[in-house]
């Protein structure tokens, strides 16, 4: 099939995808990356090399937009109460998942550490969600659960960065000009969007994927993945972002228009239902893989930090979408996992999106007034005891 | 017997638009107060973005508004007393529920919303009349 036409078919899936997702009332890249399924499996389409780059770059952009959406203040309030809960909730799965990937199922190493990584995820966006429309976001606990996401996500990110490095010289100018521009652009920002921003141009726009750009090749050349610092330089430009809210939106309009479409389209197009179909017992096994240790870890301490409503935390933190695919696609596009192991852990990820939100919301969703009074209450209690004790 | 307080469900469809006005007319008729109740559907499920669910928020905080300011422009012509309440939830089971809690005693309801859903899984108006406590008016 010719690229003109394999682009028309995708930007009309993308334009469907956005039309059934207002419709239905799902998110729009769980449609785009089930369409991609239907577009891979009912036509027969070899992935070209501009769409394998067009999605990498909408990863790391998606990345960077997730650590540019991060409440660096929710952050600094929770940190500590979060950071024991979000790292075991990366380091449960991660390791657990890894092992029976090797050992269980005979994958290779660097397979292995891929279904690893893709199945540590917490999904910010679905957690977010989630206790946004509850109102649970304005509570001690919903933002508890919110920075021990991002923890786990860091760990994510991180490991997928740091566990695929060849050391090579490559590696000092990466690090040296990941350091630079998280370093500099949140001061060189200011400047440059009050002398450049605000025209229909874009240069903040251009300046932003020029950075992403830039990672991406000096990651290659360094046998690592940018996934870390685009998630940091995102984080450090959050305050920015936060206060320029009209500059974030056109940035995600470009995002959610054309790129991020792609990202999905050509994850799904990449999932055999077939290898599927073959390997339904694996695919439970990994589910399985990922749940398991995620509620096994995740459980003692969210019964310490976030009670009464473990279980909704347990089962929050166990969801995961776009680090799982992004993890996945790279493994794919790098030839560490083939088209079998890439489409039973895409099928995980969207599982786990799916099976735990809706068993958290059905069976163990608190009620966000009674939960702003049960804190309110909380806190007030040792004022009360201060009171009794003058 | 007369009604005296009629919930109105709004959506900004057609059907909800006409559900509106013959609400209107009924309460001037009656003397009877009016609260119209909007449900917000649900932000995107499974999103991959916190950007997607943040738009989509400010979109329906945006659609929402408009569509309160409208209804109480239109009670305020129409000479009827009208609170309108926007709330989340689910749309069938918040429209019964909001009923029983502000005393209604008449749901007035659009025949079919303006989603596709409602149009593949029956209508938001079938499922209140089968399960509200009170009498309903499914306005075509």
């Amino acid at each position: 099939m010719g690229s003109l036409a394999l682009a028309t078919i995708l930007v009309a899936a993308a334009l469907a995808a956005s039309m059934l997702s207002v419709e239905l009332g799902i998110s729009v890249a769980l449609i785009e990356l089930s369409l991609g399924v239907v577009i891979g499996n009912a036509l027969d389409v070899t992935t070209p090399e501009w769409l394998v780059f067009l999605a990498g770059f909408a990863g790391i952009l998606l990345t960077f937009l997730a650590g540019a959406e991060v409440d660096v203040p929710q952050l600094r309030r929770e940190w500590r109460a979060s950071l024991a809960l979000g790292l075991v909730s990366f380091a449960a799965p991660f390791l657990a998942a890894m092992a029976f990937a090797y050992w269980g199922l005979g994958w290779t190493g660097d397979a292995s550490k891929i279904a690893g990584i893709a199945l540590s995820t917490t999904s910010l966006a679905v957690v977010y969600a989630v206790l946004v429309e509850t109102g649970l976001n304005r509570t001690a606990i919903g933002q508890r659960i919110m920075a021990a996401t991002f923890v786990t996500d860091l760990g994510t990110v991180a490991a997928l960065s740091v566990l695929f490095v060849t050391p090579s010289l490559w590696i000092v100018p990466f690090a040296g000009v990941s350091v630079a521009l998280i370093v500099g652009l949140p001061k060189l920002a200011p400047w440059f969007f009050a002398r450049f921003g605000d025209r229909v141009i874009e240069p903040e726009i251009k300046l932003a994927f020029a950075g992403l750009l830039l990672l991406m090749w000096l990651g290659e050349r360094a046998a690592s993945h940018a996934v870390l610092p685009a998630f940091v330089l995102g984080l450090a430009l959050s305050s920015h972002y936060a206060s320029h809210r009209r500059e974030q939106e056109r940035l995600r309009v470009v995002a959610f228009a054309f790129l991020t479409p792609l990202f999905f389209l050509r994850g799904g197009m990449s999932v055999s239902l077939g290898a599927l179909g073959a390997n339904l017992g694996v695919l439970v096994l990994l589910f399985a893989a990922k749940m398991l240790p995620k509620l096994a870890g995740v459980y003692p301490l969210a019964r310490r930090y976030c009670a009464p409503h473990a279980p909704f935390t347990t089962l929050l933190m166990s969801t995961g979408l776009t680090f799982g695919t992004i993890s996945s696609l790279y493994g794919l596009s790098a030839g560490l996992i083939d088209e079998t192991q890439f489409s039973l852990l895409v099928a995980v990820v969207v599982l786990s999106a799916v099976v735990p939100t809706v068993i958290a919301q059905r069976l163990f969703q608190p009620d966000a007034a009674e939960e702003a009074r049960r804190e309110a209450a909380a806190a007030r209690r040792p004022a009360l005891r201060g009171g009794e004790g003058a | 017997m007369p009604f005296r307080h009629l919930l109105v469900a709004v959506d900004g469809s057609e059907a909800s638009e006409r559900a509106l006005q013959k609400g209107l007319e009924l309460a001037r008729l009656l003397n009877a107060s009016v609260t119209a109740l909007a449900v917000e559907g649900p932000l995107p499920a499974y999103a991959a973005t916190i950007g997607e669910v943040e738009e989509v928020r400010r979109e329906k905080d945006a659609f929402f508004g408009r569509l309160a300011d409208e209804v109480r422009a239109r009670a305020r012509a129409a000479g009827v007393e009208i609170e309108v309440e926007v709330r989340p939830g689910h749309a069938a089971e918040l429209i019964s529920r909001v009923a029983a809690e502000r005393g209604a005693d008449l749901i007035v309801i659009g025949h079919r919303g303006h989603f596709l859903r409602d149009h593949l899984l029956g209508s938001t108006a079938d499922r209140v009349a089968e399960h509200a406590a009170c009498p309903v008016m499914i306005v075509r």
